[in-house]
């Protein structure tokens, strides 16, 4: 990012402003965040009710899809793996989640090309990003809620 | 517009129908391939669809293949929504059939946008088809009359012939002709005469079976062609054409005009296995005897000549209609 040099305040405050979003991108490149508020919230267009009915839909749903790729991560079938990831994959991706769904992901790729031998150490870190997530989604649920 | 979204996933289906029913979308939302081709593939079905790659019974890709074998009517835009994103799979899905193809997750405002080109294509499409129906229509009907035009009443005619010899029934052929239309014209002008012959059209169209057939033959020559018609009634349906066009003027920008016809009437079971020019001769004849007769009469083509009646087929004078 270029910023011109000796230009007035209200450049400087633009010039700042894209600075920060540049680092903010940057940050989330390296490292996904567990969970971006702001993105879900454009995602839905501000609509707080569908937000509402997002987390209600994952709140029921994501126990058995958890259930079925735990399922398939310990009968080391890889079909089954990169089905289950693939759908947390789209549900936590939908809900701006990147970190649990970058796990999810890699989970995937490891299911379509059978590497069974990662798939126990790869379900221990999503379920680890899960773990972080889920109080961070009930938080937000919390406080659209209010 | 509506729309068709097929997703396996509750929450990706909920989120892309709050999003496109905000745009002003009527949506309907499957959870299956199954269900999406066969929703597509209705009569009246939905001219969008965004798709989920994976999803059971059928995948997004399957959609499309078998949207594109099946629907032959309108064009069906259909775009392919997943979190595939490798090279291979977007060709793979382009060759599908899909128009197009976003990854999840997707973003609202371009979502929106790439369904605004969906609808200029099949815009698009709308307009080609009305371009092209109403050439077909050209094709098929007289300019001035609406009517069949003078190829297409023939095909009609032969068709409607060769299933009357199949099924032992009779095609009832009307050769039609306006009374003293030259007058007409020489009269009050070649307008008022199409404004005749127009409204002529319309009262032939009014007088028949919406499965009966009506063509311009000539200048202000009608054929019609009566289906399956019993020969027992022919004369009488005949007579209550005729009746239909003499009965009032015919009311033109100059005022009203007194309009007859003659009529040749020909009953196809009484002349065996003859060809259609042949019939269209004999019916052409006994439209003469009807002029012949003092015009505003139904004459019927018979295959013998009665004994002591000038035979109008042996020659072809000239005559003035």
């Amino acid at each position: 990012m270029h910023c011109r040099l000796g230009g007035n305040e209200q450049a400087d405050k633009e010039c700042g402003a894209q600075n920060e979003q540049a680092a903010k991108k940057a940050r989330k490149e390296l490292a996904p965040l567990i969970f971006d508020h702001e993105e879900l919230l454009a995602r839905v267009e501000n609509d707080r009710e569908l937000l509402r009915d997002l987390l209600a839909i994952f709140k029921e749903d994501f126990p058995r899809q958890l259930l079925a790729l735990r399922e398939a991560v310990d009968a080391k079938d890889g079909n089954r793996v990169a089905t289950a990831a693939h759908t947390l994959r789209g549900m936590l991706s939908n809900l701006a989640a990147s970190q649990a769904a970058a796990t999810a992901a890699r989970l995937e790729q490891m299911g379509r090309k059978n590497e069974t031998l990662g798939f126990q150490e790869a379900f221990g870190v999503f379920e680890n990003d899960a773990n972080k997530l889920l109080p961070q989604l009930d938080a937000c649920m919390a406080e659209v809620c209010k | 517009m509506k729309i068709l979204i097929a997703d396996d996933e509750a929450l990706s289906r909920r989120l892309l129908q709050s999003t496109l029913e905000r745009a002003g979308y009527e949506v309907i939302a499957v959870e299956n391939g199954r269900q999406a081709a066969d929703q597509i593939c209705t009569a009246d079905g939905p001219r969008l669809a965004l798709l989920d790659w994976v999803m059971p019974e059928l995948d997004g890709p399957g959609v499309c293949r078998e949207v594109r074998k099946r629907k032959e009517q309108s064009y069906v835009y259909m775009a392919l929504i997943t979190s595939k994103e490798a090279k291979e799979d977007v060709i793979a899905g382009l060759e599908s059939g899909a128009d197009d193809y976003l990854t999840k997750p997707f973003d609202p405002e371009e979502l929106k946008a790439r369904l605004r080109t969906g609808l200029r294509i099949l815009g698009l499409e709308n307009r080609l088809v009305e371009a092209r129906e109403e050439m077909r229509f050209k094709a098929s009907h007289d300019a001035l009359t609406t009517l069949w035009n003078r190829a297409v009443i023939l095909e009609l005619l032969e068709r409607e012939l060769s299933r009357s010899h199949r099924e032992n029934a009779t095609t009832v052929i009307i050769l039609c002709d306006i009374d003293h239309f030259k007058d007409v014209n020489d009269t009050f002008g070649h307008l008022i005469g199409d404004e005749l012959l127009r409204e002529t059209s319309k009262r032939l169209l009014a007088s028949v079976r919406s499965y009966d057939f009506v063509g311009r033959y000539g200048g202000e020559e009608f054929l019609i062609v009566l289906n399956n018609c019993d020969p027992a009634f022919a004369v009488a349906r005949a007579e209550e054409i005729r009746n239909t066009i003499a009965q009032r003027p015919v009311q033109t920008s100059t005022g009203p005009v007194p309009v007859t016809m003659s009529l040749g009437l020909l009953l196809s079971h009484q002349w065996g296995t003859r060809s259609v020019e042949e019939l269209l001769r004999e019916a052409d004849i006994a439209l003469y005897a009807a002029k012949e007769a003092g015009r505003n009469c139904v004459k019927l083509a018979s295959p013998t000549p009665a004994l002591g009646v000038p035979d109008s087929r042996i020659k072809e004078p000239a005559r003035q209609r």
